[in-house]
């Protein structure tokens, strides 16, 4: 089955399934990955941190990385996932031109990742981050494989 | 930059569908600021498909309303009639700006949902800013990319040249200008011009990626900038060139926006701009 996810939102699915996101400018999308039980998850989150916004963040979770990172984990975990085995990455954070630090929400939503993953002791498999492109990401369940899409060219993760 | 290449641009934007006439009255009622309740009644009494429109946009999710709205006269009594203006404008402006826009990637309904969106985020902006700006915000802000319509064609056929290594680093309105002689901004301006829309609305067309180049800078122009930029980030009908603009630091200190300003209006965004989309589309 395919899946969509739009802006500020999370899609899990397993073994046959296909998980598709547009367009990522600063937003982060985050793709996990049990290979043993075949099961991901995508997420496509906005905003680096919930408290700008609390009373979204509780209708939301999936707006922002601080809430939406741990609500996917759970909700693999729910699934079968276990936390030893999975594979994660991570794709979008990019930013305008021009370096202003008022724009680099792209760069806040990768930073708050890194620091959640690092205190959960998870790596980075891989990562296509930064820069003015939008990419579309498709992850597909049945083999784990990530494929970004930018300008009509698709490359691997 | 080729003058003939110019020259079948500026014939495309004559050519342009015009609004229609219903829509073209109304506009001038929204200037005129002794517009009265009845003459758009009037006006109105006569388009039973903009009537009828109008009932299911008051009635729609976007203005929550607590009853039903059986007429114009109790639409314009409970949203008032600048906002019943606009709403009757973005439906009309709807059907022309939801095609597909070559060149730019973006497929059937992405520039009509992006500008839903900076119309949404610009009003968010302006009441988390407390800026006095006119509500002209709303359907300038609507219209501030329909040059793309025009000049789509010709960025998917000078696409190579476009893509070159060392344009990577130029703001995309530039990349155009240098290859065409002409943005898509300065397109816009000349087709809401053409439209007869108030020279303060087509001046927002005009700078909305370079406020600062305004002939007189202004609050107005600084908004829809800012939205615009946001809701490219936020991955709203974000195109082919992605992020390549370049924010106005100026125009972002000139109306005191700060980081968590714009996370908090990019969080209130979304939401809004998802209700008014779906609303126009139930009467589509």
């Amino acid at each position: 089955m395919n899946h969509v996810v739009a802006v500020g939102d999370m899609k899990t699915g397993c073994r046959e399934d296909m998980i598709v996101t547009h367009a990522l400018g600063s937003c982060l999308g985050l793709m996990v990955y049990d290979p043993a039980a075949q099961v991901g998850g995508l997420l496509h989150a906005m905003l680096p941190l919930s408290k700008i916004n609390l009373q979204k963040a509780f209708e939301n979770p999936y707006m922002f990385v601080d809430t939406g990172v741990p609500e996917l984990f759970r909700q693999l975990y729910d699934l079968g996932g276990q936390k030893s085995r999975m594979v994660i990455k991570a794709a979008g954070c990019g930013q305008p031109l021009g370096n202003s630090e008022m724009f680099k929400i792209g760069e806040r939503n990768h930073t708050i990742l890194k620091k959640l993953l690092w205190k959960n002791n998870i790596l980075l498999e891989a990562e296509d981050v930064g820069g003015v492109a939008s990419r579309t990401v498709y992850f597909d369940i049945s083999t784990g494989q990530v494929i970004i899409s930018s300008k009509g060219v698709k490359r691997e993760l | 930059m080729n003058q003939k290449e110019l020259n079948l641009i500026l014939d495309d934007v004559k050519s342009f569908p015009s609004l229609p006439a219903a829509a073209l009255k109304l506009l001038t009622l929204l200037k005129d600021e002794k517009s009265s309740n009845t003459q758009i009644e009037q006006l109105l009494r006569y388009e039973p498909g903009l009537t009828a429109n109008i009932l299911k946009l008051t009635n729609s999710a976007f203005f929550g309303l607590p009853k039903q709205i059986g007429s114009i006269r109790q639409a314009i009594l409970m949203i008032g009639w600048k906002r019943l203006i606009q709403i009757v404008l973005t439906s009309c402006v709807s059907a022309i700006i939801d095609k597909p826009v070559h060149g730019y990637d973006l497929s059937s309904g992405d520039l009509w949902r992006h500008s839903i969106a900076v119309s949404v985020a610009s009003e968010i902006l302006v009441k988390e800013l407390n800026l006095s700006v006119s509500e002209e915000v709303f359907t300038a802000a609507l219209l501030h990319d329909v040059g793309k319509m025009v000049l789509g064609r010709y960025v998917k056929n000078d696409i190579a040249a476009i893509d070159r290594e060392e344009l990577r680093d130029m703001p995309f309105e530039q990349v155009e200008r240098s290859i065409f002689g002409i943005d898509h901004a300065e397109i816009g301006a000349n087709i809401l011009g053409r439209w007869s829309f108030p020279p303060s609305m087509v001046t927002v067309v005009r700078w909305h990626h370079d406020p600062d180049g305004a002939p007189k800078t202004n609050h107005l122009i600084d908004v829809v900038h800012v939205a615009d930029v946001l809701c490219l980030m936020s991955g709203i009908g974000v195109g082919r060139e992605g992020l390549q603009y370049r924010p106005s630091q100026t125009a972002c200190e000139r109306i005191g926006l700060t980081e968590a300003h714009l996370e908090k209006v990019a969080s209130q965004t979304l939401q809004t701009a998802n209700q008014l989309a779906e609303s126009l589309q139930a009467d589509s």
